[in-house]
């Protein structure tokens, strides 16, 4: 057993560490939550200059041929920063399953662009009920001639006002259970028919409505197969959760870091308020709450490194960060006194964003229920 | 990073489970840490016999002193399986195998420790050790410690009282702290250790009960107990190191072993809930079961993972500064939820006498229940930890 990161690992954490504490200070955060795009194109270059677009792609198509750890190290400290843009969209909902499922042509053609930061991805899964369930996807999509035509909506579909392409699941099938007849479609974000609402979240982030109103998409532009399209659905929400959660465990962590520093400085009844014991107590519970965090991330994400993803790790980091950050920010919030309800102050960024990141790639519902079924409940 | 267990480890596991099989009734083994009141001593003892044939009892410890070097991931994996399948007498009376031997391997003579190891690496009674800390006005504020000793000659004489004493009734020594500098200029400054025969003349031991009844705990008096200077841990005043290098081995050891037991207690858990029908269907099928199960696996999950690197943090030779106290606070957190939702999950039953025929699971889930807000208190109430690692890992100014 090794609880030690790799020099290599180290060395990417303080790049990304210096690299974002320069280009996305708060300042820049807060500029991004008003910007019609909500992301800067130039960050996003010299990221991808870096590498970090195709850090986990092999090198044949540009990438550095790094770990999934790797990149859930790199995620831990876009999450820190809170990092705005389609970062998570591309490479954690797209690149991956295109990796895993594409056609050699599809490999190709799609994943040197990404690497190169040249394009940017989207996947659309949930719709009305907003639950990642294989009964909940009913976007229609029959089979014309040699295109299908795809009508109907997807809701929460991040980024996608800036997407050139997005992953669709519909349904093409009706099988014995939902999770037959689900194939997931690759689609120009541009096309015709193709219209997109913004929903205003409270996160700063960018989510739409994407709706499909008879758009035809030739029938080769499927990644993995047809009707069996739930597979990848299941691989890419595995993935995800565990990269959401890295995120989240930065931002769990910087919740801490920021608290434990105000309690040491706050001066009331003359001496710093980290003196007494209701807040010390309070931060101790944070502080278990983010090495909670830490360690069942660590766990999931080496198991999907090498190659062994195991579910029961997985939903136990994604419930356990889901409910952590949550907790973290409201007694972080609490630690503060009012100054920490106030527009100016950086907790109530993360408090914002805990929503958003709680619902991506599964609640604790979700998890709590593969963790049951894995318990044979 | 890499979080497999080794091959080494799993083959443990695999010997440990034949031996459960083996030894022990069929039946689910109620915790014998947190119900352990030594009530069958005899059987205990005769464990700690065969668990030491097996080179398990002290595997941490040298071959010298009767271990195998082994790993303390190995011992973490000891320590999980032990408590997974509820094998008695591991702990050498709570005390010896888990500090008291370490302790006097740090900080003990060579002939205490040619003395006192083979005892309890063999796993005889006369290896059996208490430990006498708390006393009437010192429990949290462990440092306000009055019992004394005084130097004699060769001797020291002791004179005291210590509460709480667990198995005292049972142990053959205490690895006592007294006072030997009431004018230190800080009083965690005049505190030694002490081996004390409890054969020694002077030495009463009168047994307080726990709220169910069960004797685990005693009150110990000290009247003009005359003990050899030889007996003297380490440098006289410098005790209050040693006590907290105890406490840290202590605060270790619950998280393995806390979570072998809740592991036990999971896994029926969900057999019983797959096997108890209510409304027409198994109760693993009602949403909220399921709900407080798997949030009782998710928080055991993260238990495991705290133990495995507390231990692996001390195998590369790093000093713990929190991690005990966080694994302590940890433990103690689920085992207070496996209790509270074992307890809902076997609604009515749950208040049935452990011992009684009524009783679900062998009574496994009324003993956790019953014995958690103690367990809770031992080594180090939850404050109490969560004061160490607001000051020792965040940097808090200290707060009393």
């Amino acid at each position: 057993m090794d609880f030690s990161f790799t020099e290599e690992q180290d060395m990417l954490r303080m790049s990304a560490k210096d690299f974002l504490a320069k280009e996305c200070p708060k300042a820049r955060v807060r500029e991004m939550a008003k910007d019609e795009r909500g992301y800067d194109p130039q960050v996003w270059d010299h990221m991808a200059e870096l590498g970090w677009m195709g850090l986990v792609l092999p090198e044949e198509y540009g990438g550095m041929g790094a770990s999934f750890m790797d990149l859930a190290i790199l995620m831990e400290e876009m999450g820190r920063n809170i990092l705005p843009g389609p970062f998570f969209s591309t490479v954690a909902l797209c690149a991956l399953p295109i990796l895993e499922y594409g056609s050699s042509e599809q490999k190709t053609k799609f994943l040197p662009q990404i690497a190169k930061g040249e394009a940017i991805w989207t996947f659309g899964l949930v719709e009305s009920s907003g639950k990642y369930k294989a009964s909940e996807v009913k976007l229609r999509a029959v089979l014309k001639g040699t295109n299908y035509v795809l009508q109907g909506h997807k809701l929460f579909v991040t980024d996608a006002h800036i997407a050139d392409y997005i992953l669709i699941a519909g349904r093409t099938g009706e099988g014995e259970r939902p999770e037959d007849g689900v194939t997931l479609f690759i689609l120009d974000a541009r096309g015709p028919n193709v219209k997109m609402e913004a929903i205003p979240t409270v996160g700063g982030d960018r989510q739409f409505k994407v709706s499909f109103d008879r758009v035809a998409v030739p029938g080769d532009h499927i990644l993995g197969r047809i009707d069996k399209g739930w597979d990848t659905v299941d691989f890419i929400l595995q993935r995800a959760a565990v990269l959401k959660c890295a995120e989240m465990c930065g931002a769990c962590q910087a919740v801490l870091d920021m608290t434990s520093s105000y309690a040491k400085e706050r001066i009331q009844f003359d001496r710093p308020i980290g003196s007494f014991q209701a807040i010390q107590h309070k931060l101790a519970d944070m502080l278990i709450d983010v090495e909670a965090v830490q360690y069942l991330l660590y766990q999931a994400a080496w198991g999907v490194s090498v190659g062994s993803p195991s579910r029961w790790q997985i939903s136990a980091a994604k419930a356990k960060a889901n409910e952590a950050y949550q907790r973290i920010c409201i007694e972080a919030i609490a630690a503060h006194g009012a100054i920490g309800y106030s527009l100016d102050h950086d907790v109530g960024l993360y408090y914002r964003r805990v929503k958003a990141a709680q619902f991506a790639a599964g609640d604790t519902d979700l998890h709590r229920e593969v963790i049951g079924i894995e318990l044979g409940l | 990073m890499d979080f497999r267990l080794g091959e080494k480890e799993l083959a443990l596991k695999e010997e440990i489970r034949k031996f459960a099989k083996a030894e022990l009734p069929p039946d689910l083994v109620r915790n014998t840490v947190i119900d352990g009141e030594f009530r069958d001593f005899e059987f205990e003892i005769s464990m700690s016999r065969k668990l030491a044939q097996r080179g398990w009892l002290v595997m941490s410890w040298p071959e010298k002193y009767g271990g195998r070097s082994a790993s303390l991931l190995e011992q973490t994996i000891y320590e999980m399986e032990i408590a997974y399948w509820g094998i008695p007498g591991a702990w050498m009376g709570i005390s010896g195998t888990q500090w008291v031997g370490p302790c006097l391997m740090m900080f003990g003579t060579e002939e205490q420790r040619e003395k006192y190891l083979p005892l309890i690496a063999s796993g005889q009674k006369d290896g059996v050790w208490c430990t006498g800390y708390s006393e009437p006005n010192a429990g949290s504020d462990f440092a306000n410690i009055r019992t004394r000793a005084l130097r004699d000659g060769d001797d020291y004489i002791i004179n005291g009282q210590k509460v709480w004493t667990s198995v005292a009734h049972r142990a053959r020594w205490c690895w006592l702290a007294v006072r030997t500098n009431p004018n230190a200029a800080k009083k965690h400054h005049g505190i030694s250790i002490f081996i004390v025969d409890m054969k020694s003349p002077g030495v009463t031991v009168n047994p307080i009960l726990n709220y169910y009844g069960r004797h685990h705990f005693n009150e110990v008096f000290f009247d003009n107990v005359r003990v050899p200077a030889s007996n003297l841990v380490g440098e006289e005043n410098k005790g209050w190191y040693y006590l907290m290098q105890s406490l840290a081995f202590e605060r270790r050891s619950i998280a393995p072993t806390t979570y072998g037991n809740l592991k036990r207690i999971l896994e029926e858990l969900a057999r019983y809930a797959g096997q108890t029908e209510y409304e027409g269907q198994p109760l693993s099928k009602n949403p909220v079961v399921r709900g407080k199960l798997a949030d009782l696996a998710i928080d055991l999950e993260v238990l495991k993972m705290f133990a495995f690197q507390l231990a692996w943090r001390i195998s590369q030779g790093q000093i713990p500064v929190y991690e005990s106290s966080r694994n302590k606070i940890m433990g103690d957190d689920l085992m207070r939820q496996g209790a509270i939702t074992g307890a809902d999950i076997l609604g009515m039953y749950s208040q049935v006498d452990p011992d009684s025929e009524w009783a679900k699971l062998n009574g496994a889930i009324q003993g956790a229940y019953l014995g958690f807000p103690g367990q809770a208190i031992a080594a180090g109430t939850a404050e109490i930890e969560k004061s160490i690692i607001a000051q020792f890992r965040l940097g808090l100014p200290k707060s009393y």
